[in-house]
């Protein structure tokens, strides 16, 4: 009796292997992302090793290095992958922080609407004189003073708006710290898709990008991507994004943005970042002013 | 909406595939709701990041409901009372005002204190450098000292820690810290700044140490770089008396004779003209006419 149920159980595991193989299995499909999956060994990241400058030790022992993760770089539109990469784990491995990613979109949001422009004339700003439109008594009628009360038409507005600016501040260690966290984010879920350069396409028609999005498993199915390059390149975005002259773009597969367009809330809403290596070390590089502290110093070497 | 378990039902049906086929371990993940869903709904800042702010005149539940915070009657409870108010009264503060000494701190010099051993330990950290002059400009951009105001004294506190040959120059030191900075072989100049002028050091547009009555091999020793504008000299009696005198290593020490004392007002004893004429003429006729 034990060598048929051995059996089938080794036929099930054969089974099961094959069926890890096939990449188009929807049951694989459902379980992980294939072609994002992170090639790095995760460390934890011991509290006692991150670099705070401000200890005052710092200046008298070196800081403790950094644990490093690993970032595959890919080529495209091929995607095969060239080689691998290390990047310091507080800038592609912090932990998820939701407080610091909401203050950062809401920051983001409010920073974008910017200033308000309606504008109303409150009485003393609208023409006109400031004459007694009546006397006081003997009328039968109300008491008025001048033609600009807001009581009566073509007077001022009370309480109407004005000018103001919506926007609000946060301090710029905690907005890189949000950027650094965004993109960890990203990475630990294997949705970080680090490519060596993206070249423009030969044509502008949609049909080449969105087979392109489709074929790697970036498209609508996958919860769409978003392209990150250092540049604008024209074809691409406009096949992509679609452009002005009617050309319907396939923003359904997801959007293109130029590396200086992007903000947090890009780098969350879709279901993976595809950026370009330079892009994203320009960003790192960027969004590093809580790291990148030195201690105040009168040597200058 | 109902739960979209249908869809991926759907899929695994068209495959035509018998359920023993599929792994069993993988069953758990087949039946599970598959959604791309953005993070981006389920950001909260942290709970009590954000104080509510208080409404008043909202209803009784929110604790500031019935009067507001204001109390019952009266004209507290409608409007403004100025500040002092005393009913009509004369004011408690034009009755018994302040008089006295009170105004007196305005007129006090604000000396930041900076310590020996802060000293030491900066330059142990290697963040200030002692083969260089240590001035306020040094001490402020290593953040040795901050919000420096009227100037820096340095104070003897920790003054066993000092092993360094430094050269210092700040607005007033200490006896005992003079005493051990010049005992580890090193000096200490005490010179005149105002808040203009420590603002314009900061910003690297004046002198820090070199002023027209400074020495004048010190001047001639100062970097040839032009600043915008001259670092100003005392010009009131009790700060002239205190740069000049060489007991605080005045920059001004210099401007004292042989023999003479810093003060402006009194002479030394024995330096005045009749003092002179006394030493001079009245011994000589002293002698002459000595009948013994």
């Amino acid at each position: 009796m034990a060598a048929p149920s051995l059996w089938s159980s080794l036929q099930c595991l054969r089974k099961s292997t094959s069926a890890l193989l096939s990449a188009r299995d929807p049951v694989m499909q459902c379980l992980a992302p294939r072609l994002s999956r992170p090639m790095a060994t995760e460390v934890e990241l011991p509290q006692s090793q991150i670099y705070n400058p401000f200890t005052p030790m710092i200046s008298r022992r070196p800081p403790p290095p950094v644990p490093e993760v690993l970032a595959t770089v890919y080529s495209f539109p091929n995607m095969e992958p060239l080689r691998f990469t290390h990047y310091p784990a507080n800038q592609l491995h912090l932990p998820l922080r939701r407080d610091i990613l909401h203050r950062a979109v809401i920051y983001e949001a409010s920073v974008h609407r910017g200033m308000r422009t309606a504008n109303t004339k409150w009485r003393s700003e609208v023409h006109g004189s400031n004459r007694k439109i009546r006397p006081q008594k003997g009328t039968g009628k109300a008491r008025l003073g001048d033609r600009k009360s807001p009581m009566l038409r073509g007077g001022g507005v009370a309480f109407g708006p004005h000018p103001r600016d919506m926007s609000t501040k946060l301090p710029r260690k905690i907005y890189d710290l949000a950027w650094r966290t965004a993109l960890s984010y990203r990475y630990r879920r294997g949705e970080l898709i680090v490519v060596q350069k993206v070249e423009d396409l030969e044509t502008d028609n949609s049909w080449l990008i969105e087979s392109i999005m489709e074929q790697h498993g970036w498209g609508r199915k996958d919860g769409k991507s978003l392209l990150v390059t250092r540049r604008v390149m024209p074809k691409l975005f406009a096949a992509l994004n679609g452009s002005k002259d009617g050309q319907p773009g396939a923003l359904q597969h997801g959007i293109v943005k130029e590396e200086a367009d992007i903000d947090v809330k890009d780098l969350l809403e879709m279901g993976r970042v595809v950026i370009e290596k330079r892009s994203l070390d320009s960003i790192l590089r960027d969004h590093s002013s809580d790291l990148n502290m030195t201690v105040p110093s009168a040597v200058h070497t | 909406m109902p739960p979209r378990l249908c869809s991926l039902l759907r899929v695994s049906h068209t495959i035509a595939r018998p359920a023993a086929e599929i792994s069993p371990f993988l069953l758990p993940f087949l039946y599970t709701q598959q959604r791309s869903s953005s993070i981006l709904g389920s950001l909260t800042n942290v709970p009590g990041a954000v104080r509510r702010r208080k409404r008043v005149g909202r209803g009784p539940s929110s604790g500031k409901g019935k009067t507001s915070g204001r109390g019952h009657k009266g004209q507290k409870q409608h409007g403004k009372v100025p500040l002092g108010f005393n009913g009509g009264q004369t004011k408690d503060e034009v009755v018994a005002g302040k008089r006295g000494d009170h105004n007196f701190a305005s007129f006090a010099v604000d000396m930041i204190p900076l310590n020996l051993y802060k000293l030491q330990d900066w330059v142990d950290q290697g963040r200030l450098d002692p083969s260089k002059p240590i001035t306020i400009k040094e001490l402020c951009e290593s953040r040795c000292v901050s919000n420096v105001k009227d100037g820096v004294k340095l104070l003897a506190k920790g003054s066993e820690q000092i092993k360094d040959p430094l050269n210092i120059i700040i607005s007033r030191a200490s006896a005992k810290a003079i005493a051990t900075i010049e005992a580890a072989g090193g000096s200490v100049t005490t010179r005149y700044y105002t808040p203009f002028a420590i603002k314009r050091i900061l910003q690297g547009r004046m002198d820090p140490i070199v002023s027209l009555q400074s020495k004048a091999s010190e001047i001639q020793q100062a970097s040839k770089k032009t600043f915008y504008s001259r670092l100003p000299d005392p010009t009131s009696r009790k700060d002239i008396e205190y740069y000049r005198d060489p007991a605080h290593r005045g920059y001004m020490s210099h401007l004292v004779p042989e023999g003479h004392g810093p003060s402006l007002f009194f002479k030394t004893p024995g330096t005045g003209k009749r003092a002179a004429r006394k030493t001079s003429k009245s011994r000589v006729s002293a002698a002459d006419n000595r009948m013994w």
